[in-house]
């Protein structure tokens, strides 16, 4: 047998393991948390041997589908895409789980806190594997409601459901789009069938939509007096679905709010199951998107956008796991770009984007738990009272700033010395320039580099005001426990030295995605229908392009380092309440505003529902108006008030008596 | 063979009367209880000897009745009626277990009136003569009524006679639309006959258009007003919301007026007058409904009210798939039928336990009441997903298929149903917050959680929409063998 056979179970044992845990966890120590443990240990050690396998043998791509109801499907694709996904994706669940034993240890339900972990990692794994479009929103849903579970984990605290209930409708928008982008993608695969589709052909499988992408290319709706192809449209639908998922700006408010769960599930959601699938979403249908006039474009900019935009929030905020939301926001923006400049590098965005999603999964992994950590030991999460936390916390701190430096994207060009972050941020900040460079449009490009200076600057912001200079309070505290160092030890080592080990064969195995024995895409033919010029990547760019991700980045320490180490400025001053920047910065563009109070409450709920209210009550009244008026008009008829059922028969079989009469009428006259 | 279908029908309605005679609470239970059993041991006998593959009336039973004016006794089922009558046997036993301990007066009559309107629902599904079609359809009227107005809310007798003139106009217009065909038939073969299938075959033979297209017009505004859909919603909210939880489930398993979309309305849809009028009719009022239930579910502070508009807004989707014209589309609706039967059944159920013991169902009077009622918490949480349409769940089963299906031919009202699905998440999502979580209203006094039948009953119908949310096809299989019967007739004459 071989392991391709047993990709099923990826998904399929933490699934079990959830349904277990939910109904057994409570009888059992730790809230059954070995459960999910055991599960997720066996779906990453096949991960692991199905990835380990396709390296060697690329043609081993596993696809195994099976009729599911009308002429839809479920099935298994594991292809290099899928493979590194599940692996990354396994693993870091794992390692959140090992490490919440310890973490959630005092908490009263946790077998329902790793029964729903469970289901959250089934769902993403299921993403990862789907092998059509509809069962990837199915499990992309299913991530939506585990989220929303896990956000609103202590549901009694008003702030947690809130937070819950903002993340699964902002999403749901999202999800809308993307669903709506099925629902054409089917309508016209159905058409280009003529509506008789053969036995097995199952039409929104991957291969299936990709093999019809110049048909669906060539259908054109009319937009408002814009001819648009329905790639385009179907494309920015997905891209729609993505923004929401994968916290991009406009749909990007759930995002920090989603920290009101346990920080363990941040973890979760902002490395391994949630924000990624938007991204995977984008790469997994990237042919489509390379066949796409302008979708790729609106991919890149949205995405450099996103990218400087939540840095410049990540600057101001004063909580911990604030700074960390941002950042993984803004990171999201850095892998959208990534596949954006896939308009100048073709297929290779895929690479460098999932490189990018997997390093940034690993220290972003890190981030959240070394906060968790932090926040165990000395319970709040406001840095303004923290300082000095390295002294007593040294493993914490230690892995937090590999983390920490990682992210920032420390690294010589050139060499292998780097942290991860720097070999996959650095390809999608050099590939914005040659997008720049090879069609005129800088601006991705320009955003994406200030934005790595933001980067910088609110990371070692967070790190000089955690970890170093006087306590600020009196905080107590102490070294977490090794079920937490341990996990956290793993996730630095990755951060340290997954990018160098494994770059140059990732970006060689990832860009197989779309050539194997399941797909044979022909890149530049689609990017001649999407209408983008593919660029060469010789790497010529100029010195000082190729280390200006370094300098800023160094920049961005040094600034942190004089402003909040040295303390050369006295920030108080600066941030006042009454600086228009800062207070735009800090109240997040008062983006809340406009969406909660505004949107939802003042057009939603109170225009249109009470519009809808007030129009319903009018029907109710012109009925009840008729009624009365019959029942006032007929005196024979004021039994009706008794409500006696003898008076209806009676009026039932005397009105069939009279509609015979009058039916015949009718009949003799037409 | 065994005349199953009339054990099935008579078996509750035979009960019923017995019950009437019970003198006990403990009695009448065990009666209803027994009878309902029965029906759902016949129908799983029925359903697995039952052919999907074929579209055809399976476990026909005819007998003359009057010939003079050719009706007869003529009983049969195909897929669009099997899973209806499925249904309403699963969903049934269970009710009766909920109530199990519950007091109220005359639970006799109670009790009698459930299988009543057990029997009177199913010989719908069942008749396959327009005589008994139009007896059984009048007749789940009457223990409805009295359901209302007996057991009801506060203001059960507004709502009883609401409902019940309401409907029963429109069943009098649909009347006028068989009575239409009768005579036309009549007089073109010279025989009469009240059978279905046949005067469904002679329609497409009446001359003249405007007859055609009054007699459908009929018929459907008498099917509309029923399942209901905007605009002839407004007796439901009423009747759902002042009725007891057993009554208000019963109304939920009240599927005929969408069983005669599929059944008499698509198969005369493609020989009207005007086949392109009538489908933008249906796809307007479906879609229309499905965004206007949504906002009207929105602005709800009562949380039973609040789903009987939900149901309006599920209950566009069956006319917006029934008018897709798409086999996908079709067997989607009705599967709606089936899935939305199951979600409202413990949707009313959760509204019922939460009056009971908060002695409220205001949303923003409630609040916290997951920690006092976990087991509660858990099935309303997943049927509210299943009611927003989660994947996972049988909702979105229907709903996806409904969607798509229906874009091929009506983009622009899909898009509007589109439009609705993020009201619909937040109605249901802003419900669940206020009433279930946050911090627990101390006002509300002591709290208990469902008890043992409740819970039995409530989960087992929540696992079975999880089942079938992965596994449709146990029904969907039969309906998709009707549906393609359906499309093919459209094709035949190019609608």
């Amino acid at each position: 047998m071989a392991i391709g056979d047993l990709a099923f179970l990826i998904p399929l044992l933490p699934a079990l393991a959830f349904v277990l845990t939910f109904f057994l966890g409570k009888k059992l120590p730790n809230g059954g948390a070995i459960i999910p443990i055991a599960a997720i240990t066996i779906s990453f050690v096949i991960s692991l041997l199905i990835t380990m396998n396709l390296l060697q043998n690329p043609e081993e791509v596993i696809n195994q589908s099976y009729s599911w109801f009308a002429i839809l499907n479920i099935g298994v694709l594991v292809d290099p895409l899928a493979a590194v996904m599940l692996t990354m994706v396994s693993l870091v669940s794992l390692l959140i789980h090992i490490y919440s034993v310890g973490y959630m240890s005092h908490d009263r339900s946790q077998s329902r806190y790793f029964a729903e972990t469970a289901l959250f990692t089934a769902s993403m794994l299921g993403l990862a594997l789907s092998d059509n479009i509809l069962q990837l929103f199915i499990c992309w849903e299913l991530v939506g409601v585990c989220s929303y579970l896990l956000i609103g984990f202590w549901y009694e605290k008003p702030s947690a459901s809130s937070a819950a209930k903002k993340a699964f409708l902002t999403t749901r928008v999202g999800d809308v789009m993307f669903l709506a982008g099925i629902v054409i993608l089917f309508s016209d695969l159905f058409r280009i069938f003529n509506g008789t589709i053969p036995d097995g052909v199952y039409i929104l499988r991957f291969d299936e939509i990709f093999t019809h992408i110049p048909e669906i290319a060539a259908m054109n709706a009319n937009i408002l007096g814009m001819e648009v192809s329905h790639i385009t449209i179907i494309t920015l639908l997905f891209f729609g679905g993505a923004i929401g998922k994968s916290g991009q700006f406009p749909l990007h408010v759930w995002l920090p709010d989603a920290m009101e769960g346990p920080t363990t599930v941040s973890a979760l959601i902002h490395a391994a199951t949630m924000v990624t699938a938007g991204v995977y979403l984008v790469a997994r249908t990237f042919p489509m998107f390379m066949a796409a006039p302008s979708s790729l474009l609106v991919v890149a900019y949205l995405g450099a956008f996103t990218a400087i935009f939540a840095a410049t929030m990540g600057i101001v905020m004063n909580d911990l796991k604030r700074v960390l939301a941002y950042s993984t926001i803004s990171q999201l923006g850095y892998m959208m770009l990534g596949l954006g400049v896939g308009a100048a590098i073709g297929a290779e965005a895929v690479g460098i984007s999932i490189f990018h999603l997997i390093n940034h999964a690993f220290f972003k992994a890190l981030l959240f738990l070394c906060a968790g950590s932090v926040i165990h030991a000395v319970g709040t999460h406001d840095m303004r009272q923290l300082g000095g936390v390295a002294k007593v916390m040294p493993i914490t701190a230690v892995t937090m700033i590999i983390a920490a430096f990682s992210l920032a994207g420390f690294g010589i060009p050139d060499t292998i010395f780097g942290f991860s972050g720097f070999f996959s941020k650095d390809p999608i900040i050099e590939s914005a320039y040659l997008f720049g460079s090879s069609s005129g449009m800088w601006i991705p490009y320009l955003l994406s580099i200030t934005a790595a200076l933001l980067t910088s600057l609110y990371i070692f912001r967070l790190v000089f005001m955690t970890f170093f200079g006087k306590p600020r309070t009196d905080y107590g505290g102490h070294e977490s426990p090794a079920s937490m160092t341990v996990p956290l030890s793993i996730l630095a080592l990755l951060a340290l030295v997954a990018g160098a080990l494994t770059r140059t064969t990732f970006y060689e195995f990832v860009s197989e995605t779309f050539v194997n024995d399941f797909v044979q895409m022909d890149i530049p033919a689609l990017a001649d229908i999407g209408g983008y010029h593919l660029a060469s990547h010789a790497g010529h760019e100029p010195m000082l392009i190729l280390w200006m991700p370094l300098i800023v980045a160094v920049a961005g320490l040094l600034v942190s380092y004089l402003i909040y180490g040295l303390k050369v400025v006295n920030m108080d001053s600066l941030v006042s309440r009454n600086n228009p920047v800062y207070k735009l910065l800090y109240n997040r563009y008062y983006q809340n505003a406009i969406y909660t109070d505004f949107l939802s409450v003042k057009v939603i709920y109170e225009g249109f529902a009470f519009a809808g209210h007030a129009i319903d009550r009018g029907f109710d009244w012109t009925v009840n108006w008729i009624s009365d008026l019959m029942i006032e008009s007929g005196e024979a008829l004021r039994q009706f008030q008794t409500g006696v059922i003898q008076t209806y028969a009676t009026a039932v079989i005397a009105g069939v008596g009279l509609l015979i009469v009058l039916i015949k009428v009718v009949m003799e006259v037409i | 063979m065994l005349p199953i279908l009339s054990l099935i029908v008579l078996i509750p309605l035979l009960f019923a009367a017995l019950t009437l005679f019970t003198k006990t609470k403990e009695q009448a239970r065990v009666m209803a209880l027994v009878a309902t059993v029965a029906v759902l041991v016949l129908t799983l006998y029925m359903y697995i000897n039952f052919d999907s593959t074929i579209a055809d009336n399976q476990f026909e039973e005819i007998y003359q009745w009057v010939p003079s004016l050719g009706i007869n006794y003529h009983l049969g089922v195909d897929g669009i009626g099997m899973p209806l009558i499925l249904l309403n046997a699963i969903v049934l036993p269970f009710l009766i277990l909920f109530t199990w301990n519950d007091d109220r007066k005359a639970p006799n009559r109670f009790y009698a009136l459930i299988l009543a309107t057990e029997g009177a629902v199913i010989g719908v599904f069942a008749a396959l003569d327009f005589f008994l079609f139009y007896i059984f359809w009048e007749l789940t009227l009457i223990p409805l009524f009295f359901m209302v107005s007996i057991w009801g809310g506060p203001g059960k007798h507004h709502a009883a006679i609401k409902f019940f003139i309401y409907t029963h106009i429109a069943s009098l217009v649909m009347l006028l639309g068989i009575f239409g065909l009768y005579f036309s038939a009549w007089e073109m073969t010279g025989t009469p006959s009240l059978d279905i299938p046949a005067l469904l075959s002679q329609f497409q033979f009446i001359g003249s258009g405007v007859m055609k297209d009054l007699i459908f017009l009929a018929l459907l505004f008498g099917f509309i007003v029923k399942i209901p859909v905007f605009p002839f919603h407004s007796w439901q909210p009423d009747a759902y919301t002042e009725a007891p939880t057993a009554g208000s489930v019963l109304f939920v398993m009240l599927k005929i007026g969408g069983y005669g979309i599929f059944k008499v309305i698509l198969p005369l849809l493609p020989f009207t007058a005007s086949p392109n009028l009538m489908i933008t009719i249906m796809a307007a009022l479906g879609a229309v409904s499905i965004i206007y239930g949504a906002f009207l579910a929105l602005a709800q502070s009562d949380l039973k009210r609040m789903v009987a508009y939900s149901s309006v807004s599920h209950m566009g989707y069956v006319l917006l798939g029934a008018a897709g014209l798409v086999s996908l589309s079709v067997s989607g609706a009705m599967f709606q039928q089936f899935s939305h039967g199951l979600i409202m059944s413990i949707m009313f159920m959760a509204c019922g336990v939460i009056n009971t013991t908060a002695g409220t169902r205001i949303i923003n009077d409630l609040g916290g009441l997951a920690q006092k009622m976990p087991k509660l918490a858990v099935i309303m949480v997943l049927t509210f997903m299943a009611s927003l349409g989660l994947p996972g769940l049988s909702g979105f089963i229907a709903e996806v298929s409904v969607l798509a299906g229906s874009f091929v031919n009506l983009p622009s009202y899909v898009i509007i149903a589109l439009l609705a699905i993020v009201i619909t998440a937040a109605y249901h999502i802003w419900a669940l917050q206020r009433a279930m979580f946050g911090v627990f209203n101390e006002k509300l006094g002591t709290i208990v959680d469902i008890n043992g039948y409740q819970t039995l009953s409530m989960g087992i119908i929540a696992i079975l929409i999880v089942y079938f949310g992965w596994n449709p096809s146990p029904v969907l299989d039969m309906m998709l063998t009707n549906s393609e019967q359906i499309i093919s007739l459209m094709a035949v004459m190019g609608v």
